[in-house]
């Protein structure tokens, strides 16, 4: 541009000189003159036209310089931005030669994992294998419950009619027990009627055969005498049977009541109830070494009374009775009887005498009821005193036993709880 | 009828029925002789001494035996057993002779093997006319077949 400048201006210069050649060809060229002034006038415009036009250009050009300035600038700030970012790709390459050791070590787990399921998957066919057994056998065993739970439905129905069965029986126990109530009432209302108007009839014939006997006896024949004084011995033996049947059912009615008593007490009543025939016999009764024991008092003394009665009653004609009473503490062992405890301490109480005794075979015979070892003519009695004796003994819940020879004297042994 | 008196035994240890007994056979168109015992102790000493002396002496065997059941020592039950148990006592006709009637002892009696039974009456008249009677049967060879009907012997009865 400032080339095509330069030459403007020398193209300008050489007009002029030109024109200082032509005045003088003035007029010739004054013509040519205003001409060329006007196109001079022209060019001069388009001079300044292109001026403006240079000016505009140059302008822009210095605005060009600033934006290659600018773009030099952002080169730069790519160019670090570059830099920066092949730094990152070493990083990640580094990183992905890590990620790739690590896939490599999990490929080579997942091999053994692979291993491990195939084992795994046999063990699970084998359990599978072991749980259809099993299935199999708890359907058996299914079966088998249900079996059992039949069973034990027909159990509980079983059970069921039992328990009706036992209610019924209860029921019917109660019934007896009641009956056994209304039923001692009964005997205790016969004991009574046996105790009062038994005898009454019973002692109109006495009275009856006194009057006879006292007020006709001289109209009499001896065999009428002998027949009136045997139905009086009859009416007699009735009365003592009543009497001593009445004793001993109210052995067994009677209530129970234990207390502390004192042996010798007890024999110094009977001695004196039996004084007269104590000294009819000439007997000697030696007690000793008699203490308390716990027994049923009016019991006992009905026991006492009989055993030493029975004792002077069965004495030999021509020896004095002797009665010995004694009463030691022992253990059940000593007692060798089945009744018994072992270990349990008793009483044992012996009363012996020097009577007739009895042959050893009837030893358990004379404490049954009725049971007589003589004609009634020889010793009088009814057989119920020695059966008096046992329910009182078991009343104690004790024993008693009889030891005898004939002749020889009789020894009876009694053991009562302690 | 015959000369030699029947021979009776009475085993009773009541004094009063022996008496009675005894006065029932007296001026009775049948000859007795009775012996009484007084308990089942004596009537079983007397039986097997009979029983044993049998083959030497050839002592014979009573007619017949009137058994009361309580007696001391031992009962008639007891002897009755005892006779059962003897092949030759066995044949003796045994008339149990009791106070009491019960159902069930009577049962009994009739199967341990006695030939009657009979309930002593209260009356001596009765008491008379039922042991002639018994007599009679057994003396005259008519006794009753051996049935629990014919068992107890009654007045009311033939």
């Amino acid at each position: 541009m400032a080339k095509k400048i330069k030459s403007n201006v020398e193209e300008l210069s050489n007009t002029q000189k030109e024109l200082v050649f032509q005045k003088s060809e003035k007029e010739k060229l004054a013509a040519e003159l205003v001409i060329a002034k006007k196109e001079l006038s022209f060019l001069k415009k388009e001079k300044e036209k292109r001026l403006a036009e240079l000016g505009i250009a140059n302008k822009e050009l210095v605005f060009q310089d600033e934006e290659k300035g600018k773009r030099a600038a952002e080169l730069g700030i790519a160019n670090i931005e570059l830099a920066f970012q092949d730094e990152e790709k070493g990083k990640r390459a580094e990183e992905l030669g890590i990620a790739n050791i690590e896939l490599a070590f999990q490929d080579e787990e997942k091999g053994k994992r692979a291993g491990e399921l195939i084992i795994a998957n046999k063990e699970l066919l084998f359990q599978n294998q072991e749980k259809e057994k099993r299935a199999e056998e708890l359907i058996i065993a299914n079966e088998e419950l249900l079996f059992q739970n039949k069973e034990k439905e027909k159990r509980a129905e079983e059970l069921i009619i039992a328990n009706k069965e036992l209610l019924f029986q209860n029921k019917e126990k109660e019934k007896r027990a009641a009956e056994l109530i209304i039923a001692n009432k009964e005997l205790l209302a016969f004991t009574y009627i046996s105790s009062h108007d038994l005898q009454e009839p019973l002692r109109k014939i006495q009275t009856f055969v006194t009057i006879i006997l006292e007020n006709e006896s001289k109209n009499l024949s001896e065999d009428g005498k002998y027949n009136f004084g045997r139905m009086q011995m009859a009416a007699g033996r009735m009365q003592q049977l009543i009497d001593d049947l009445l004793a001993f059912s109210r052995i067994t009615t009677t209530e129970l009541k234990f207390e502390k008593t004192s042996l010798s007490n007890i024999i110094d009543q009977v001695k004196a109830e039996l004084k007269d025939t104590i000294l009819e016999k000439k007997a000697t009764i030696e007690a000793s070494e008699l203490g308390f024991v716990n027994i049923i008092p009016f019991q006992f003394r009905q026991l006492m009374y009989n055993l030493i009665s029975n004792a002077l009653k069965f004495s030999q004609p021509d020896i004095p009775s002797h009665i010995l009473i004694k009463s030691i503490l022992v253990k059940g062992s000593a007692a060798k009887n089945k009744k018994l405890s072992f270990v349990k301490d008793y009483c044992h109480i012996t009363i012996k005498d020097n009577g007739i005794g009895f042959e050893p075979h009837f030893s358990e015979r004379i404490f049954e009821v009725f049971q007589k070892l003589h004609g009634k003519e020889v010793y009088g009695g009814t057989g119920i005193g020695l059966a008096i004796v046992k329910k009182i003994i078991e009343n104690h819940n004790g024993v008693i036993t009889a030891t005898s020879q004939l002749k020889k004297g009789a020894s009876f042994d009694i053991y009562i709880p302690a | 009828m015959s000369i030699k008196p029947l021979n009776i035994l009475l085993a009773d240890d009541d004094m009063d029925d022996c008496t009675f007994f005894k006065q029932a056979l007296i001026d009775f168109n049948i000859p007795t002789l009775l012996t009484t015992l007084q308990n089942g102790e004596q009537l079983m000493q007397l039986l097997s001494s009979i029983n044993k002396l049998n083959g030497l002496k050839s002592l014979p065997l009573p007619d017949m035996l009137f058994l009361d059941l309580n007696m001391p020592r031992k009962n008639g039950s007891e002897c009755l057993s005892e006779i059962q148990q003897s092949n030759k006592l066995k044949k003796l006709p045994v008339i149990v002779f009791s106070t009491s009637y019960e159902k069930e002892v009577v049962n009994n009696l009739y199967q341990n093997g006695a030939h009657y039974f009979i309930r002593k009456p209260a009356e001596f008249s009765q008491l008379k006319k039922i042991i002639r009677k018994t007599v009679s049967f057994i003396a005259n060879g008519n006794t009753p077949e051996r049935t629990r009907e014919n068992f107890v012997i009654s007045l009311q009865k033939g």
